[in-house]
């Protein structure tokens, strides 16, 4: 709705008084080309426009465009009824024929569940099933699941006690809480799809109830029954000579900060002995290298005693000696092992 | 979907995506409807500046209303600041004896220009105001002319004068040129070669006259412009830095003997106003901090703005710990850094004259022999005067430069407990204090005002209080126009929280301590009150040190009185800083005082005792009441009481906190100083 | 703040006595006074006792920094040592670099020393071993590994890097945010 503070005629007669040259009329040359959506308060002017003058003044150009589009909406919405309601008038605007962008963003596809992501990853496709199957008992269409399903295994008003079976079984009880649990599995299923599409820790399971619980398994749930009580396991009696279970957490103890320094001191000494004693006390390599040196001096010292002959200097630089630098032969791998 | 296809999409380029167009208003139609139509709207701040141009104008009306008026009324040559003028007190015809040179001389001297030069022989305007009055001044001259020169010349001379009357090239050349007087010689050589000099005088004066009579129409209008110049202007007219810059000097003028040399009907405030605003203008700074700055230098002012443009010298520090300084100056001025030994006060302080390599990336300055520290902060703990084996708090250390120095004092022995508020700012103190070889430190991030419940025993205190940074303006220029009024406020009520806090934390039954340092590098907020005067101050333009206020204080005792009826007492002696620069100088005053005080302690003690124990017995609401009574009874050396820590009354006693300062001070003399000197 | 763990006190002397040897015993048995390790938020800071009383009235989370902090525990369990520790491993190192003026600052920008930038070292170096750097004025620079032995080194070109860089003093800036 939007109100109208005069009729046409009394818009006339404003025009009339007014001196202003733009105001002089209501009426536009090119009408037909504008285009209106009363219920957007819309009007859509696609008149051309003078593109020559369009540089230098578009201001102009552009508010008398719009002035133009805006003239023709008004004319058009005045054309509309006018109710009066509490001394304003009223006009109920038509619906509206163009379609707005939406205002929120589209939703987020749901990210796959494990299956899903298993399944794409095997090729696996869903068949599609059709909702209401035949039901042979009632002979009629009824849901496949659900409430009033078809075949439903809960509803038999006899179930044959299958062979080896306890006879005294209730075969009722035991197929609804089969179910029961199959309800709770796919639950619990949901729940960790939810947490791992929300990127959160997965929960674990816990002690889940096993057909055959091993030793350890026992000895967990044994552990998580002590500590489950309101003083997480402070007052929980214990077995005489029962041993600290392995799988409750290590709390880390340090000593006191401020405690014995001299002890704290005599601790550091002794475990510096052992330190040092690590270390060999003799160095293969510092050691070689002394007598590569020694060897290198005592040849330095031959050499300038005694002229060697030209033979001898050359069957001298094949041996390799004359290389400090390199010691020992064959690849890199083996050359540090050979050494020790 | 519903936005049809732009037609305009061809000439005009749509400009980013659709966000920015749907921000765009809706087009107005003002101007098909209303009158207003063909106007542009302003915006906010055009508005309102063509509000302050509208009052302005409308100032400069009235201003220019009330000249033209003036010297109708006045005949008297209009006062202006005598500064501009070197011969406004002389007579007019006295004046008009000098030779054109004097004037000129006084153009150079002023950038005025040849209106106030001319607007300076008052006659000028008598002639035109009042012919009655012109005509006897002329006829002074002449007579004055008649006795220079003869009388048969006389009717020459007046011919002459009808003639530059009419023709009149010279005058402007006059007030254009040197050389005017050579011109002048020139023609005086054609009409006549052997006239005499006075007679050449005289004839020059004549001229001179005539000129002005002819320009004086002219000069009417120049003076009224120039006079306006003397008025307080507008800030519109103020457009170059050197005429503002005389502005300053004239107001200053003015203001240094105002009762001569004012303009009548003004106002000191007007004048101060105005210098306050040319001053700001001038030196960028806001309006509140140079009104402060204003009240604390009313004579010094423009030392203090002028040392503020430039930086102080860079000095360092020795760090006595790794090297000394005698090893690290040679080794600075290897590696092309000038240096030299700071002051005499200082054993450790080198100043930098000019460096080749950065000074704070040398393998000197990361091996830690050195730290980079402006000479102002070395002074606090100077005055702290830290010793071997103590434990000392620096409250707010960062970054560091402080601590370190206490810890070279304390020669790596004690305790040096750093702590700071910002925690970033503590991995400076970490880093400083590791480079400089510091292994007495402990560093943590508390709030200052928390200190207390951690530790406090410690033998001395260094609190170098977070402040305004007026005192450092040369380092920091935004503290020239973000301060105000609120950040003052906010600044001195922390600070004095701050201060309560190192004083709870100092134990006053420590052998060789027990004080507590306050330094701030601020000068705005400590008032001069008598007794304070033995606090130190540090100002740029006097010291050429960063601006500091450094105050040691001394605990007497670490009693609270009446604890158990929640009336905590904790006695304090205002101490005083020193470290003066003056070596010497500072040195011996206090030391005449120090006697003074040790013998009058006892007593001061035991009367305030008594004082304090009817304090208590009056309510303690209004602790500023007890402060009151404490002044009035106690003597001139006073010792300082006030209430303290407990909780509820912190605050009240935060606010009184000046008055403990205005209560006591009592001379000390720091040996730390005493060495270094 | 608490005293370290054997197994972390072996890390830590280990790592330790790759600079200074045997000489740690100067820093455990003191004649000045009692001074002890103590971790804190991963880093091993050397304090003396007193220090350590009066510290410890101040909450963990606030304390920055107390004595000297030698370097840090990574999460691995292994131990480095800082550049903040090289006021104590100075005095006594074992095996010492010297730099030629023109590497100096090469390496205290972080890099590693080349051949041509050194000055001398001491003899007897192996390789891997803990070195000191110092510059040719005995200022210590940092500390690093050597990457070859004295004996390598003789022979080796200009280019070929001697020791590996491992802190410098140049950290102090460069790492300020990150020392404590």
């Amino acid at each position: 709705m939007i109100m109208a503070d005069g009729k046409q005629s009394v818009v006339d007669t404003v025009l009339s008084q007014s001196n202003d040259v733009r105001l002089e009329t209501n009426q536009i040359e090119n009408e037909e080309l504008i285009e209106l959506d009363e219920g957007n308060l819309l009007a859509v002017n696609e008149n051309k426009i003078d593109t020559k003058n369009f540089k230098v003044k578009n201001e102009d150009i552009l508010l008398a465009l719009t002035r133009d589009a805006t003239q023709v909406l008004f004319n058009s919405l005045w054309k509309l009824p006018v109710e009066q309601k509490d001394g304003a008038f009223l006009i109920t605007l038509p619906e509206s024929q163009t379609w707005l962008p939406r205002e929120k963003h589209v939703p987020k596809k749901r990210p796959p569940t494990k299956w899903e992501e298993y399944a794409k990853t095997k090729g696996i496709l869903n068949k599609k099933k059709s909702r209401m199957i035949w039901d042979e008992q009632s002979q009629e269409y009824k849901p496949r699941w659900g409430y009033k399903r078809a075949n439903d295994a809960t509803k038999d008003w006899l179930i044959e006690v299958p062979d080896n079976a306890d006879p005294y079984e209730d075969q009722y009880e035991k197929r609804k809480t089969a179910k029961r649990e199959r309800v709770a599995k796919n639950e619990l299923q949901r729940l960790r799809n939810v947490a791992r599409a929300q990127k959160s820790k997965v929960p674990g399971l816990g002690l889940t109830p096993t057909e055959k619980p091993s030793k350890d398994h026992l000895s967990k749930a044994l552990a998580v029954a002590h500590k489950s009580t309101a003083s997480i396991g402070k007052f929980t009696d214990r077995l005489p000579k029962e041993k600290p279970s392995k799988f409750t957490g290590k709390k880390r103890k340090f000593e006191p900060s401020i405690g014995n320094f001299g002890s704290e001191k005599e601790k550091q000494l002794k475990m510096l002995d052992i330190v040092s004693k690590k270390v060999p006390t003799i160095n293969t390599t510092k050691a070689a290298n002394r007598i590569l040196r020694q060897d290198e001096e005592q040849r330095a010292q031959e050499k300038k005693s005694k002229k060697t002959p030209k033979k001898l200097k050359g069957r001298k630089a094949t041996l390799g000696l004359g290389k400090p630098g390199r010691q020992g032969g064959g690849n890199k791998k083996t050359r540090g092992k050979r050494k020790r | 979907m519903g936005r049809k296809r732009e037609i305009l999409d061809d000439e005009k380029p749509k400009k980013g995506p659709g966000r920015k167009t749907k921000k765009q208003p809706a087009p107005s139609f003002k101007e098909l409807f209303g009158d207003e139509a063909g106007k542009k709207k302003l915006s906010h701040k055009q508005q309102q500046r063509k509000k302050k141009r509208e009052e302005k104008q409308a100032e400069k009306a009235v201003v220019g209303a009330k000249r033209k008026a003036k010297p109708q009324k006045n005949v008297q040559p209009s006062k202006k600041p005598k500064m501009l003028f070197d011969s406004d007190g002389e007579d007019d015809d006295g004046e008009n004896l000098r030779s054109s040179d004097s004037e000129e001389d006084e153009q150079m001297q002023d950038e005025f220009s040849e209106d106030d030069v001319l607007s300076e022989n008052g006659e000028v305007e008598e002639d035109i105001v009042e012919p009655s009055r012109s005509k006897k001044s002329k006829q002074q001259k002449k007579q004055a002319q008649v006795t220079a020169s003869q009388k048969g010349k006389k009717l020459k001379e007046n011919v002459k004068k009808k003639k530059s009357k009419v023709v009149e090239p010279e005058s402007e050349e006059e007030e254009e040129n040197d050389s005017s007087d050579e011109d002048e010689k020139d023609e005086d050589g054609d009409s006549s070669d052997e006239e005499m000099d006075v007679e050449k005088a005289s004839k020059k004066l004549l001229k001179k006259q005539q000129q002005d009579e002819t320009l004086a129409q002219d000069e009417l209008m120049l003076n009224i412009k120039s006079q306006e110049k003397f008025t307080l202007p507008s800030g519109q007219e103020i457009e170059k830095e050197d005429i503002l810059w005389q502005w300053i000097s004239h107001i200053r003028h003015v203001l240094s003997d105002f009762a001569e040399r004012r303009e009548e009907g003004r106002p000191r405030k007007e004048y101060m106003k105005q210098l306050c605003r040319d001053l700001c203008a001038r030196f960028n700074y806001n309006e509140f901090l140079m009104e402060k700055l204003l009240k604390l230098f009313p004579n010094e002012i423009m030392d203090f703005l002028e040392a503020n443009e430039y930086p102080r010298p860079v000095t360092i520090r020795t760090n006595t710990l790794k090297t000394r300084r005698r090893d690290l100056g040679p080794m600075l001025i290897d590696r092309g850094v000038n240096v030299e030994p700071m002051a005499r006060w200082s054993g450790v302080g080198l100043t930098v004259f000019d460096t080749k390599v950065p000074l704070g990336a040398t393998p000197e300055y990361l091996a830690g022999h050195y730290m980079l520290q402006g000479g102002a902060s070395f002074l606090p703990v100077m005055a702290l005067a830290p010793q071997e084996r103590e434990r000392v708090l620096d409250m707010c250390a960062a970054p560091g430069g402080k601590s370190t120095y206490i810890a070279a004092l304390m020669k790596n022995t004690g305790l040096l407990w750093s702590n700071d508020a910002n925690r970033e700012r503590c991995k400076a103190i970490v880093s400083n204090l590791h480079r400089l070889g510091v292994i007495n430190s402990l560093v943590t991030n508390y709030d200052g005002r928390a200190m207390k419940k951690v530790f406090h025993s410690f033998d001395r205190v260094l609190l170098d209080a977070p402040c305004s940074g007026t005192g450092v303006i040369s380092k920091d220029e935004a503290v020239k126009v973000n301060k105000d009024e609120k950040d003052i406020l906010r600044c001195s009520h922390l600070q004095k929280e701050l201060l309560l806090s190192a004083i709870d934390c100092c134990n006053a039954n420590s052998k060789s301590g027990g004080y507590i340092v306050y330094s701030t590098c601020s000068i705005l907020e400590h008032r001069f009150h008598p007794s304070l005067r033995l606090t130190r101050r540090f100002y740029p333009h006097t010291h050429n040190l960063d601006g500091f206020f450094v105050a040691k204080l001394q605990k007497f005792s670490n009693k609270i009185p009446g604890e158990e009826n929640k009336n905590e007492k904790a006695e304090e002696n205002g101490e005083t800083a020193k470290s003066d620069e003056s070596g010497s100088k500072g040195k011996k005053t206090p030391t005449d005082e120090v006697a003074k005080a040790e013998g009058r302690e006892p007593n001061q003690k035991s009367q305030s005792e008594k004082e304090q124990k009817s304090a208590n017995l009056q309510a303690l609401s209004n602790i500023s009441d007890i402060c009151k009574l404490l002044k009035q009874t106690i003597s001139y050396y006073a010792a300082l009481f006030f209430v303290s820590t407990t909780n509820n009354l912190q605050e009240i006693l935060a606010s009184n906190l000046s008055s403990i300062f205005l209560l006591n001070a009592q001379i000390f003399k720091s040996p730390g100083v005493e060495t270094s000197v | 703040m608490r005293p370290l763990t054997q197994e972390e006190t072996n890390t830590f002397f280990e790592k330790l006595s790759k600079y200074i040897g045997e000489n740690i015993k100067l820093l455990i048995d003191r004649q000045d006074g009692s001074y002890c390790f103590r971790l804190h938020k991963d880093r091993v800071y050397y304090m003396s006792e007193d220090q350590l009383k009066i510290g410890s009235s101040a909450a963990g989370d606030t304390i920055l920094s107390i004595g000297s902090c030698f370097g840090k525990f990574t999460k691995s369990g292994k131990f480095h040592l800082l550049i903040t520790a090289l006021d104590y491993l100075a005095p006594y190192a074992k095996h010492k670099v010297w730099l030629k003026s023109s590497a100096e600052q090469q390496f205290l920008y972080g890099h590693h020393i080349m051949k041509s930038g050194l000055g001398r070292l001491t003899e007897d170096t192996e390789q891997y071993q803990g070195v000191i750097v110092y510059n040719m004025n005995d200022l210590p620079l940092g500390f690093g590994v050597a990457a070859k032995s004295t004996q390598a080194c003789r022979n080796c070109d200009p280019m070929t890097i001697v020791v590996f860089h491992q802190a410098d003093t140049g950290q102090y800036i460069r790492d300020e945010e990150t020392l404590t």
